[in-house]
């Protein structure tokens, strides 16, 4: 409720600001807006229609259920700074419709944020403190406390009882379908939030950072933009404007990963990116349970 | 329709006049994570840290498990007797019913055209094997025996009498045969095996205790005579009252009538052989004393 009266807020805020940089109504340089407001603009792009005219760039090779239909996106082209479409792509929706699973997300990113964790936090023990062997004072006649040793956890300088002990890992691992599950989830919110762009290809006509800069302003596509494609080595020229850029990054489809999806605003994915992940998605909703690991060859998988 | 043609449906509708799904969005679902219980620390895990008061329980000093205050405990009261002796080196079988062979069969993972074999059952998940477990197989067990209606040629360990009367009233043939626990999991695992790049070993026979099963004709035995075979399977048929379709004017009879060797693992490959999988060959010894060794 709350947050749904911050939106409604922040949307007015916005086409104040958006809407009119004159000195009137400038809004102070200090103002902290939420990151999670919807700038109106970005709205304004509606899906394609059933009779759109420009031509079917792609079609979805798995065999979609009867009882769903691919989905229509835009495919832009990375060429022009104008923002005219270049044709359509057909999305399979088994990978790009999945319900939104936000506990599955989640899972997966605390996953990916502590699978690699190893803490070196280590104290010692009283055993492993230097000293400590000898009884301070005998057990009776002195007046003082009894005591063992000097390094009792008791006594300051000795050792510590339940601390952390030497490297610890944090290592786990969620089912391979989980963690598929969760690619499928954030790939299909950021197509519901229309954050997922299709492009055709990464070739982009300068080396320039400022031009990405610029065609990602004028399509207001964002904050971050993470570009996605399958091939192992880059146009060079994609990779030297975003060499310097922190915002936008470019990486290959087998290292798409929810962290990066999420953490970025904009997701930019091409045509061989698509068909990419939806054959390495897709495969795991109709393979067997593994016998041995898949890395050795299966005569008897479909 | 009245329903959403897209699996995500209003949820995704929905998703799309949200706020962004951000990391800092992200939380599990309400009730997902359960803290731990902290002995020590508040007004209901400190004072005592769930101890009790005072005594042996407090202070950790109760007696080991089982004793009774110096009564003879009733784990030594009562007399030994091997009820258990042995168990972890019984042979165990993992159990099949008819009705999931008939559900493998109706769904087409398991292919009836074709000699079913514990390597077909294991490749379609039907059943799942583990010979360091002391499985020596798997049992045909004939509950779903008046669902069953397959003609297969099939292989078990050991199949119960309801379980091989239904398969040949439908017209099929059923042996038992055994399997050492090294061919076993050669068998249930081919591509491992192959990659070791060893040759096929010979299967074992039976053991002492084994072999009167396997030589009795009403078990259908692999060892038994074929003719006894013949025999138990008329008796079989007058005993549940049904008659045995003849299977020699079958068109699949030469399928039906496929038997592997008594020492060999796979169909179509012979003890001694080497399976090259990547260069996709096969190496078959030459020298005469493995030839001998191989062929005994």
């Amino acid at each position: 409720m709350l947050r749904l009266s911050v939106l409604v807020l922040g949307r007015g805020v916005a086409k104040r600001f958006c809407s009119s940089f004159s000195s009137e109504n400038t809004l102070p340089p200090n103002l902290l807006l939420p990151s999670n407001l919807i700038d109106p603009d970005r709205l304004k792009r509606p899906p394609p229609p059933a009779d759109c005219s420009l031509p079917l760039l792609r079609r979805c090779d798995a065999a979609v259920p009867a009882h769903l239909s691919p989905l229509l996106t835009w495919v832009d082209s990375l060429e022009r700074k104008d923002g005219e479409p270049l044709g359509l792509a057909q999305l399979h929706p088994d990978v790009f419709s999945v319900p939104p699973r936000l506990d599955i997300l989640h899972d997966v990113e605390i996953w990916q944020k502590n699978y690699k964790r190893i803490s070196h936090a280590n104290t010692k023990v009283r055993s492993e403190v230097r000293g400590g062997g000898r009884k301070p004072w005998n057990q009776k006649g002195s007046g003082r406390a009894r005591h063992g040793s000097i390094r009792s956890p008791i006594w300051k300088g000795g050792g510590v009882s339940h601390g952390p002990r030497g490297p610890t890992s944090y290592y786990y691992m969620l089912p391979m379908k989980v963690r598929v599950q969760g690619l499928k989830v954030s790939l299909s919110s950021k197509l519901a939030q229309d954050y997922l762009h299709i492009v055709d290809s990464l070739n982009v006509p300068t080396p320039d950072s400022q031009y990405l800069l610029e065609l990602i302003r004028d399509r207001h596509w964002g904050a971050s933009v993470l570009m996605v494609d399958v091939c192992e080595e880059f146009p060079a020229n994609i990779l030297q404007a975003t060499a310097s850029l922190k915002t936008v990054n470019i990486i290959p489809a087998i290292g798409l990963n929810v962290h990066s999806i999420l953490k970025h605003e904009a997701v930019v994915l091409t045509v061989e990116t698509v068909r990419f992940l939806e054959e390495k998605l897709l495969w795991h909703d109709q393979r067997y349970t593994p016998l041995y690991p898949f890395r050795l060859p299966y005569s008897d998988l479909p | 329709m009245s329903f959403s043609k897209k699996s995500g449906g209003k949820a995704l509708e929905l998703l799309h006049d949200l706020p962004r799904i951000t990391l800092a969005n992200l939380r599990p679902e309400p009730g997902a994570k359960k803290l731990g219980k902290r002995r020590g620390r508040g007004q209901h895990g400190g004072n005592r840290s769930g101890r009790g008061h005072k005594g042996e329980r407090q202070r950790g000093n109760r007696p080991r498990l089982g004793f009774e205050g110096g009564q003879t405990p009733f784990y030594l009261a009562i007399p030994k007797y091997g009820f258990n002796e042995g168990h972890s080196r019984r042979p165990q079988y993992q159990p099949l019913t008819l009705r999931r062979l008939q559900y493998l069969i109706d769904l087409g993972r398991v292919d009836p055209t074709q000699p079913v074999d514990l390597t077909q059952l294991v490749n379609a998940r039907g059943v799942t094997i583990q010979p360091l477990k002391r499985d020596y197989g798997v049992q045909l067990v004939d509950e779903g025996a008046d669902i069953f209606a397959a003609k297969i040629n099939i292989e078990v360990q050991r199949a119960s009498e309801g379980a091989i009367a239904a398969i040949e009233r439908n017209g099929g043939i059923i042996t038992t045969s055994f399997y050492d626990p090294i061919s076993l999991g050669i068998l249930i695992k081919p591509v491992p095996f192959f990659m070791r790049g060893q040759p096929i070993p010979k299967r074992m026979l039976p053991g002492e205790n084994m072999v009167p099963y396997y030589t009795c004709a009403e078990n259908r035995g692999y060892l038994a005579d074929p003719d006894e075979v013949q025999q138990a399977r008329l008796a079989l048929a007058q005993k549940y009252g049904y008659v045995l379709p003849d299977i020699s004017k079958d068109e699949l009879y030469h399928m039906l009538a496929t038997r592997k060797d008594v020492r060999q693992i796979f169909f179509g490959l012979s003890p001694g052989w080497v399976v090259n999988m990547p260069e996709k060959k096969i190496l078959k010894p030459t020298d005469e004393k493995l030839l001998k060794y191989y062929n005994s």
